[in-house]
């Protein structure tokens, strides 16, 4: 009894930290999260209000977290109970040198410490009686240092090493993972010091799939030692200034790349060229690279390609972009922030396999909205901060797989509204503009699968509300255009769905409007700043168990009110303003 | 053994007799006792288990009921002696439960 092993094995994914807890290092890396926005939003949406039965594994793991300083050693418990052990006392934050020689030669496979405080070169040796089960290890954020990362060598079979954010490793600590032959994934993001000696290291990691090596400034010079590695398929090194097109001649030859990330580095066109003949790519992030439109020369044949970032190349214009419709393999496409006009979007109007589009601060206009009438397979578009206006709307009606919109700071008015009354599809709207109205938002009713709208600016008031008890999925509501009252809010309150509320600067708000929320237990995110709400109101909040990130700036409210609150009722509020 | 009662049997041929609902608070129970045919216990309603002691098992069928009592809005808190709580994880662990 007790021997089978049945734990499913979470794949260490990148560097983002899975641990469950908020992440004390918020990563803002705006390139390499493109992906996550090209759909609708998710993330907040699957954290259930009712408290279900804990199992007996559960209470016998919190129990046994008390009690642990009673232990001496894990060691005789199979490994998958004693591995469930130790990711509660990491999550917990329950962890502490002493604690770990719990897990002495436990044979453990994963060892997941991501940026978990205190962590370094004296938990190597416990790390490393892992021996030859420990299958992935993440060290990121650590203080463990080059001779911490010798104490590795024991585990011959390690898949995935985490080292992002290791300030203290350097060249010399990629000497002592050299031989380590058996990974496949290998993450050093934000490096000051590994420069090209040390990524001669890795050059015999033949086993090597995914390599992340992203805002390490020093690295040029040194990709030529990976050119070895064929089963490479995902690389990532954006926001490594220092790569430019005598780097990229070294990727030639990685014919299983699938996935390729180079954003805001000194790469030209000239450098692309040398992507021809990378039949399995996927995958290519080119943000706010000094390319232009000439690239795509080097990548019409690339019959793989499906999501492509342009963003934020200051080079690109509407020079040479007939090449776009070379490009019918694309899925999604970013090209935000470019100095293209309509004239792209005659280009893109055959790219029949998109399915997200952002054109976010282009120079796109009424007339260029036809070209995507016949985009079928469009799920997710991004207007925002363009000329589009109520005409070009009528071109979108017809896109039946629409699911996310953003049209905010355009010129659409409440007329324009009524052309997208038949997106059933929708699930997520932004209406950020102040021209919109009450008027508007009535247009919408039918939008019933709603679950998530932005009308953060719009000029929404008290009546206006009564439109929102049509959109019973709603999870996320943004209204803070100072039009609401209390008399309002009421109409807000059996939203039961909703997980994201912010009603800030609407300063009529009262206590009243605290009352009126208390109900939405499923509630992870509320701000009320810039109102009239004071520190009685604090009670009504009590319900609501799931609450994570409370924000009520300019408010009668003090820190100290709002700390009382998270100490005696909310147990999970982590982000709160005033702090 | 009537209709809705099912037997367990510790280690130590201890026999606990307990509501079918209660049982099958543990997915490995409920699969013994529903799958059509796969296991002698569907027929006679009891269950042995030769790995889990007397007092493991009493305090897992305690589980079982307290478990079906915070299902019904009653939420206490469930006690666990020290010395009992890793052969319990284990058996818990075997039980899915």
């Amino acid at each position: 009894m007790g021997g089978a092993c049945s734990r499913k094995r979470d794949q260490l994914d990148n560097g983002d930290n899975l641990n469950g807890r908020v992440s004390r290092r918020f990563c803002k890396s705006g390139s390499s999260k493109w992906l996550g926005t090209s759909f609708t939003r998710a993330s907040m949406d699957v954290i259930q209000g009712n408290r279900r039965c804990p199992s007996l594994m559960e209470l016998c793991i919190y129990k046994i977290r008390e009690d642990i300083n009673k232990y001496s050693t894990l060691s005789m418990l199979p490994r998958d109970l004693s591995q469930q052990i130790f990711d509660d006392l990491v999550y917990s934050q329950c962890l502490t040198d002493s604690i770990l020689e719990n897990f002495r030669d436990c044979a453990l496979q994963d060892l997941n410490f991501g940026e978990y405080p205190g962590c370094n070169d004296n938990w190597m040796d416990v790390i490393s009686s892992q021996g030859s089960s420990l299958l992935s290890v993440d060290l990121s954020g650590s203080d463990v240092t080059d001779s911490g990362l010798f104490h590795l060598k024991h585990c011959k079979n390690l898949q995935a090493l985490n080292l992002n954010y290791c300030d203290l490793i350097s060249d010399h600590g990629l000497e002592q993972i050299s031989g380590l032959s058996n990974l496949t994934t290998l993450c050093f993001r934000r490096n000051n010091v590994i420069t090209a000696q040390g990524m001669s290291s890795l050059s015999g990691l033949e086993n090597l799939v995914k390599l992340d090596l992203e805002r390490c400034p020093k690295i040029h010079g040194g990709l030529v030692h990976l050119n070895g590695l064929v089963k490479l398929e995902s690389l990532n090194i954006n926001c490594c200034s220092c790569i430019a097109d005598a780097d990229m001649k070294h990727l030639s030859g990685l014919s299983n790349l699938k996935s390729l990330q180079i954003a805001f580095s000194k790469v030209t066109d000239y450098g692309i060229t040398y992507l021809k003949a990378l039949h399995k790519l996927a995958l290519l992030n080119m943000e706010g690279c000094p390319v232009t439109a000439a690239c795509l020369e080097s990548l019409s044949d690339l019959g793989a390609l499906l999501y492509l970032n342009l963003s934020r190349c200051n080079n690109l214009t509407d020079d040479r972009i007939d090449k776009f419709s070379k490009l019918r393999s694309l899925k999604v496409l970013n090209l935000g922030f470019d100095d293209v006009s309509d004239a792209i979007l005659t280009h893109l109007k055959d790219l029949t396999n998109l399915e997200s589009l952002n054109l976010d601060s282009c120079r796109i206009s009424d007339e260029g909205m036809v070209n995507l009438a016949g985009l079928h397979r469009l799920k997710c578009l991004e207007l925002s901060d363009t000329q589009v206006g109520s005409s070009g709307l009528c071109h979108l009606s017809g896109l039946a797989n629409l699911e996310s919109l953003n049209l905010s700071f355009t010129a659409v008015t409440d007329g324009g509204l009524k052309k997208l009354s038949g997106l059933s599809s929708l699930k997520s709207l932004n209406l950020d503009a102040r021209q919109i109205t009450d008027v508007g938002l009535a247009a919408l009713t039918s939008l019933t699968g709603l679950s998530h709208l932005d009308l953060f600016g719009a000029r929404i008031t008290d009546s206006g509300t009564n439109y929102l008890r049509s959109f019973k999925n709603l999870q996320s509501l943004e209204i803070c255009g100072g039009g609401l009252t209390d008399a309002g809010v009421k109409n807000i309150k059996d939203l039961a769905s909703l997980t994201c509320l912010n009603l800030s600067q609407n300063h009529h708000l009262t206590d009243k409007s605290l009352e009126s929320i208390s109900g939405l237990t499923q509630l992870v995110s509320l701000n009320v700043s810039n109102s009239r709400v004071t520190s009685s109101g604090l009670q009504h909040l009590k319900p609501l168990k799931n609450l994570m990130s409370l924000t009520l700036e300019s408010c009668k409210v003090t820190a100290s009110d709002i700390k009382k609150l998270q100490s005696t009722d909310l147990p999970n509020l982590v982000n709160v303003r005033p702090e | 053994m009537k209709e809705d009662m099912v037997k367990l049997i510790s280690a130590e041929g201890f026999e606990f007799v307990i509501d079918k609902k209660a049982a099958m608070v543990s997915q490995t129970i409920r699969n013994m006792l529903t799958s059509p045919g796969s296991f002698a216990e569907t027929e006679h309603g009891e269950v042995t288990f030769p790995e889990i002691s007397t007092t493991i098992l009493e305090k897992i069928c305690q589980y079982f009921y307290w478990s079906l009592q915070y299902a019904s809005g009653k939420e206490t808190e469930f006690h666990i002696e020290p010395e009992l709580t890793l052969e319990l994880m284990m058996a818990a662990n075997y039980l899915h439960t």
